[in-house]
């Protein structure tokens, strides 16, 4: 069983409409084994936002074959049969305990400190301190701002904040989507390899989004097969390994 | 969890958390001084009516014969607050000087009976009793120069076998009404005082205050008429005619009475028309404000839910800050009432009694405008909180 892939999914399918333009993403075939690091490349508006959604549980397909996901030694989970079936506590309850998400920009708290944003997930699911959080700081070098509000922190130690908060819970699973778009380069290399140097610690899987694919060979990660082709009135993408 | 996430989030945002504050105070305190107001007035009012005796009195049209059975019967009933005999009006006279004030005028007063509980007394004099102890109207005892303590000389005479007699009795007063109690020369005295004088009117004896005459009447006196006050000015109209029915020609205020209560319903009308438009724009805008601000805390919930938020959570997490808004901007609103109420008040002091306020409420009031809005303000966010919960994560932090 500890063999068993984290997420199978065949036949899994989102439509969406933006700006007038009809999007498809075709995930035919995909399975990411325990503890894999994998890369989604592709440029913006290729459907990496939407596969991490999806695989993140925040997004409902809009016709999923199969969608097993297997955080632990437990059955697999039939996440389209609980979309469908409405039961979405049951997937905030499987996200909040196994998967951790850095988003693009964002997404910190305003009114808590760094210390209590880092902590949200933790206390989310009652967790008590058991030093990850000071560990997490310490490694992202976020010690001296652990009393700040996010306000007064730059882009590129907010999105550090944002990595210890998608890691403080110890999740399964690392999902970050292109979490140093908006950094300078030199912050952003730094960034992205404390990201996947923490996450190899931990032994989680991670599931990294960029447009870059310079760093798929730094990092040794598994890039997605991919491709984006025009349709009838629409684009069709698809991500598949 | 979820309350000290909101609480701080509340107060981290204190600007706009101030402005719906200060909007749903800005709303609810009128509508307090509104409710206050009308509140006030028709209490004021009423309780003006309900106080005034003279209003709620019933009075014989002409003279007849009441038997104490009569009277007994009366008392008992509910819708009865005082009753006591009257003796003929011809009969309840009597002359009264002021030894001490030589010159002041003699002062013809009528007899009035009293006992405790007369509505014309009241607290503001005591009940005389025994047969030396009287009451004067204001008039009267200006014009004795009396005041409570003052022993006074009063006679009565009568006519018998064409020779005039007269016997005087000494008399202490035990007080002086109000003018706007009782407006001629009376002396209220209790009703055995009555029942001598008018037997020595009639020509018979008092062995309790040895005038001579005929033999006294024993029981089963009837008396000529009576002093009768409903228990409420609701009460007046079903004595009158259960008195009509038995043949007893009464006056009543009925018609004024009547004016005052369809004066009172049609203001209540009136108040409840704008009350409830009021009330109505309070919700609306209330509940609207809640959910905009819920719904301008898209994103912000969706992180929540992102690290883990249940839809419990979701909901629990606006009607929280919900709870906060309606909680201070009450506090807030009350506040203002009672600055506005107190001024109201101060204004019109010089038309109110003391005790009197045209703008009251009540505590019961102040906690059922308090609970509404706490019910109505948790209820708005958490519609607007499960509306949040019901988007999916990814369409709120997408939609930056």
């Amino acid at each position: 069983m500890a063999d068993a892939p984290i997420y199978r999914l065949e036949g899994v399918r989102k439509d969406w409409q933006s700006a007038g333009t009809r999007f498809t993403l075709d995930i035919p075939s995909l399975a990411v084994a325990r503890g894999e690091k994998i890369a989604l490349v592709g440029e913006s508006g290729s459907g990496k936002s939407t596969l991490l959604d999806l695989l993140a549980l925040i997004l409902r397909p809009s016709e999923a074959a199969s969608f097993a996901f297997q955080p632990n030694g437990a059955a697999p989970v039939a996440v389209g049969d609980a979309w469908a079936e409405g039961r979405s506590d049951a997937l905030v309850r499987l996200r909040a305990r196994h998967i951790g998400y850095v988003l693009q920009t964002g997404g910190l708290l305003p009114y808590l400190s760094v210390r209590d944003n880092i902590a949200l997930p933790r206390r989310v699911l009652g967790l008590g301190d058991d030093g990850t959080v000071d560990a997490l700081a310490e490694e992202l070098g976020l010690k001296r701002h652990l009393a700040k509000r996010p306000g007064a922190l730059s882009v590129g130690e907010r999105q550090r904040v944002a990595v210890a908060r998608a890691l403080a819970h110890r999740p399964a699973i690392a999902v970050a989507d292109e979490p140093t778009a908006s950094v300078d380069p030199m912050n952003a290399t730094r960034i992205l390899d404390l990201f996947v140097k923490l996450v190899e610690g931990f032994g989680a899987t991670a599931i990294l989004a960029t447009h870059d694919a310079g760093v798929v060979d730094r990092l040794g990660l598994r890039r997605l097969g991919h491709k984006l082709e025009p349709v009838d009135g629409g684009v069709r993408s698809s991500f598949w390994g | 969890m979820v309350a000290g996430l909101a609480l701080r989030d509340f107060f981290h945002e204190w600007r706009l958390s101030l402005c719906l504050v200060l909007a749903l105070a800005s709303i609810l305190a009128p509508m307090l001084v509104l409710f206050g107001l009308k509140h006030g007035v028709v209490t004021t009012m009423r309780a003006r009516l309900i106080e005034d005796p003279a209003i709620r009195q019933i009075m014989p049209a002409s003279s007849g014969r009441f038997e104490p059975a009569w009277f007994r019967d009366m008392a008992a009933r509910p819708e009865v607050g005082f009753v006591l005999p009257q003796t003929r009006a011809i009969a309840a006279a009597i002359y009264l000087r002021n030894p001490a004030e030589a010159e002041r005028a003699m002062v013809t007063a009528e007899l009035v009976p009293t006992a405790p509980g007369d509505p014309l007394l009241g607290t503001r004099a005591p009940a005389p009793a025994g047969l030396d102890r009287i009451v004067l109207s204001q008039p009267a005892a200006a014009k004795l120069g009396a005041k409570p303590g003052t022993p006074l000389d009063g006679s009565l005479t009568r006519v018998v076998r064409g020779q005039s007699e007269r016997v005087s009795l000494p008399l202490t007063v035990a007080g002086v009404l109000p003018l706007a109690s009782f407006e001629r020369d009376a002396a209220f005295v209790a009703l055995e005082l009555l029942v001598a004088a008018e037997d020595y009117r009639d020509g018979r004896a008092v062995e309790a205050l040895g005038w001579a005459g005929t033999a006294p009447l024993g029981e089963g006196r009837a008396f000529a008429g009576f002093r009768l006050y409903a228990r409420s000015i609701d009460d007046v109209a079903g004595l009158r005619e259960r008195l009509q029915r038995e043949g007893t020609e009464v006056r009543t205020r009925v018609a004024e009475i009547e004016t005052v209560r369809s004066l009172d319903r049609n203001l209540s009308a009136v108040f409840w028309i704008v009350a409830a438009i009021g009330v109505a724009g309070y919700g609306l805008s209330l509940a609207s404000s809640l959910w905009g601000n819920v719904d301008r805390k898209r994103r912000e919930i969706a992180v929540l839910r992102l690290v883990g938020f249940d839809t419990l959570r979701c909901v629990l997490f606006p009607a929280c800050q919900a709870m906060a808004i309606a909680l201070f901007g009450s506090a807030l609103a009350m506040a203002a009432y009672l600055g506005v109420a107190m001024s109201i008040n101060r204004f019109f002091t010089a038309t109110l009694e003391p005790g009197e306020r045209i703008c009251q409420l009540d505590p019961v009031h102040f906690a059922a405008a308090g609970l509404a809005t706490l019910v109505l303000a948790v209820l708005a966010s958490a519609i607007g909180g499960l509306h949040a919960a019901r988007i999916q994560p990814s369409e709120a932090l997408r939609d930056v």
